[in-house]
């Protein structure tokens, strides 16, 4: 009899504890689940749009491939690395693209900080004036951008070599894109004065940050101009420069590629390509997609271990003002 | 932390399944099998065929390419139930990109010299392959033979020759008469060209002539001239390099370099010819429209010579322009695009391609048909130095193998270094002759 009621008494009890154990595991989970259902959209997205392309680009970069749809991927192993690593023009890509890089440089960091700073001590009219005159060659369409530059440096009908032959500095006229010598230099001057004015804006909007007080201090404690800008502004920009030089460092090759595709497809002669838009023509005009996703790895290694040690160098040495 | 690290790790990679699986799924479907046999056009159900081509990208040929397409939509195509949609194509890329996106790519507008890696790589077929025998042969009568050996790869036609022309030397009657030159009676030689440059410089002060260094088809025209060679007959081994090759691209560079010769990519040429600024411009009859255009509007007499020689040997042009690739994925797709073909490579269509772009009649009859083209070509004689090449004209090398492309910028590459470098010419061309050979083999 006690066993039935037991029986009868226990599951009653058990129930009531399984229900609340599965109450509290449920809600447990729902609480350890949440976090993970908020990142889902972006982590779809991710895997959609950068770690599936990465990975295919991997297993593409082992294959022979034209991109036809229909048609077999041919393994071939490290023949496309082998490849690339004996071709000519990729070599030589590689050095533009340390040139582009390296040349970007004081259009991204050196003269913004200047204009910043200059037209910081502005009153806000003319501070807006010139600030609106540096951005607007960012916001204007590269294609159009090319065609005006083009015409500028025409060899006969361009206003360019028209004044150097006038002033006297030519005696023949210059083709600046058809000249090896030339034809980099103009894609970088390009790319440069389209890039001037987003690190002047970025830099105008970091220096807004500064604390005026240090430079009454340092005004008071004698310093002129430009050893405020030198101890105190640079100091204080520091995170700001240290973006602006791993943005300018990554992505100076990119910002290249419209002008090179337009201005001289890479030439004369190779001599103003650079690693990007070679890659595009391995895929897209030499329809071979494992070459270009080979160099594409390459890079992709080389510029993950840029990018990881200018965040080294970003900790070190950037000074946060808190 | 580490836990999460690692979960977070499980979801993205979870995600990228989600992608990757997502995303298989678009490159399913399939180059379908050559089909010789033609199916049935509907007028109530149109069949729709894209054609892509870089004549409906440029402001001097397009005019007249959308009149072609127009024409033919308005008359047969809705008589017989064909839709043609044109797809400019200014750099010939769009058209490999589509295919390689699975889109429906019936007919290309193609160049020669990568015609064998397009039909190895993309699935282009045979014109025997694709239309029935009687149909094709009936057509091809009145078409010069010349022009059709030139699509044809180990035997089978892979284009029909459709905008073609030969070199020209386009001439600023003006600055002739200024330079004290007439005209009409042109140079013939590259010596005469090189005199009358100099000359047309020092009278005038404007650049007497202009051959851009990368149009890489007027290059092996030069090269063929001086009894050089580009490619030997069996396509196998790249031959560019040899002495009488050497000899043609010095004498270019002598040209190039001793102020004979006007400096500049081929858009910036022609620029500086339409601009009234050149006295004499080698390129393609293609130019034809804009120069005229470019002459009446800029008070001058347009006047035009044929491909120079070298000295007593007979000048060799070669041919510039395009064929139709086609690759029609289904019976009644090959019925569609071959009313297309028929079309355009038909009197009228040469009658438009001619009388509006600028390109030969490759039907040659026509210039003497009253009802066709016999009024242009007497109002336009710089016609007949282009139909008169035509009859000694040769191919321009087609590159073998998959990697045409790559060669093909290898050898224009070459050249323009020669030209324009001060690098030695026979070392220059040697070094990518090696290259390319390397890549044949």
């Amino acid at each position: 009899m006690s066993k039935t009621m037991e029986e009868l008494y226990s599951p009653l009890v058990k129930g009531k504890q399984k229900a609340a154990a599965r109450n509290w595991n449920s809600s447990k989970l729902w609480r350890k689940l949440k976090p993970y259902l908020y990142l889902l959209p972006a982590a779809i997205l991710l895997g959609i749009w950068m770690y599936k392309p990465l990975i295919h680009t991997f297993y593409l970069a082992f294959h022979k491939w034209s991109m036809v749809p229909g048609t077999d991927k041919l393994f071939v192993g490290f023949d496309n690395f082998t490849r690339l690593l004996q071709n000519e023009a990729f070599a030589g890509a590689i050095g533009n693209t340390v040139f582009y890089t390296l040349g970007l440089l004081p259009f991204s960091i050196a003269i913004p900080l200047v204009l910043a700073v200059v037209t910081n001590q502005m009153n806000p009219r003319m501070k807006n004036f010139y600030r609106a005159l540096f951005f607007i060659p960012m916001i204007l369409a590269p294609v159009s951008v090319s065609a005006i530059w083009r015409w500028l440096f025409h060899p006969s009908n361009g206003i360019v070599n028209h004044l150097l032959l006038k002033l006297g500095f030519v005696q023949e006229q210059i083709a600046f894109f058809s000249d090896a010598s030339w034809a980099k230099w103009i894609i970088l001057l390009i790319t440069g004065w389209k890039m001037l004015g987003f690190s002047t804006i970025m830099f105008a909007a970091a220096l807004t940050g500064i604390n005026r007080e240090y430079y009454e201090a340092g005004a008071i404690d004698g310093a002129g101009s430009f050893r405020q800008f030198l101890y105190i502004t640079v100091p204080l920009m520091s995170p700001m420069i240290l973006f602006m030089l791993t943005m300018s460092l990554l992505f100076s090759s990119q910002w290249t590629f419209a002008y090179i595709d337009i201005l001289t497809t890479g030439g004369p002669y190779g001599t103003s390509t650079n690693i990007y838009y070679e890659m595009y023509r391995f895929a897209f005009s030499n329809l071979n997609v494992g070459v270009s996703s080979a160099a594409a790895m390459l890079f992709f290694v080389l510029f993950g271990l840029i990018a990881l040690s200018l965040n080294a160098v970003s900790r070190r040495f950037a000074f946060y003002d808190n | 932390m580490k836990r999460i690290a690692k979960r977070t790790m499980t979801l993205v990679s979870l995600g990228a399944m989600i992608g990757l699986s997502a995303c298989g799924g678009a490159s399913g479907d399939n180059v379908s099998a050559t089909q010789a046999e033609m199916g049935t056009l509907d007028p109530a159900n149109p069949i729709t065929v894209a054609f892509y081509s870089y004549s409906l990208a440029y402001p001097t040929m397009k005019p007249g390419m959308e009149q072609l397409i127009k024409e033919f939509n308005e008359t047969i195509g809705k008589e017989k139930g064909v839709i043609v949609e044109g797809v400019p194509d200014a750099t010939m890329q769009q058209y490999k990109a589509d295919i390689s996106a699975g889109k429906a790519v019936d007919i290309v507008q193609h160049p020669f010299g990568t015609l064998d890696s397009s039909r190895i790589s993309l699935g282009f077929k045979a014109y025997e392959d694709t239309f029935p025998q009687e149909e094709l042969e009936r057509h091809l009568e009145g078409i010069s033979p010349n022009a059709l050996e030139l699509g044809k790869i180990d035997g089978k036609m892979y284009g029909l020759a459709f905008t073609f022309s030969t070199p020209i030397v386009f001439i600023n009657g003006k600055l002739f008469k200024e330079a004290g030159l007439n005209p009409e009676q042109p140079p013939e030689t590259w010596e005469e060209i090189k005199a009358a440059s100099l000359q047309i410089k020092e009278k005038t002060g404007k650049d007497g002539f202009g051959l851009a260094p990368s149009n890489g088809w007027i290059t092996e025209g030069l090269i063929l001239s001086n009894g050089g060679q580009v490619l030997s007959d069996d396509r196998k081994e790249a031959r560019f390099a040899g002495p009488e090759s050497t000899e043609a691209i010095s004498m270019w560079k002598d040209l190039y370099q001793n102020g004979a010769s006007a400096v500049g990519t081929e858009a910036e040429l022609s620029e500086q010819f339409m601009a009234g600024n050149l006295g004499m411009y080698a390129s393609s009859t293609a130019l034809h429209s804009g120069a005229k255009q470019a002459a009446d509007a800029g008070g001058w007499k347009l006047y035009g010579a044929g491909m120079p020689r070298f000295a007593d040997q007979e000048a060799v042009p070669v041919n510039s322009g395009s064929v139709l690739a086609v690759r029609p994925d289904s019976s009644n797709k090959n019925a569609a695009v071959w009313e297309f073909i028929k079309f355009v490579t038909g009197d009228r269509g040469y009658t438009i391609i001619t009388s509006q772009v600028g390109y030969l009649p490759l039907r040659t009859g026509l210039a003497d048909d009253p009802n066709g083209l016999k009024d242009f070509v007497e109002q336009n004689p710089l016609y007949k130095i282009n139909l008169e090449q035509l009859k000694k004209i040769k191919p321009v090398a087609i590159w073998p193998g998959d990697n045409a492309t790559e060669i093909a910028t290898l050898f224009t590459d070459a050249i323009v270094k020669a030209i324009t470098s001060e690098d030695d010419v026979a070392d220059t061309l040697t070094k990518a002759q090696d290259a390319i050979n390397g890549m044949i083999q």
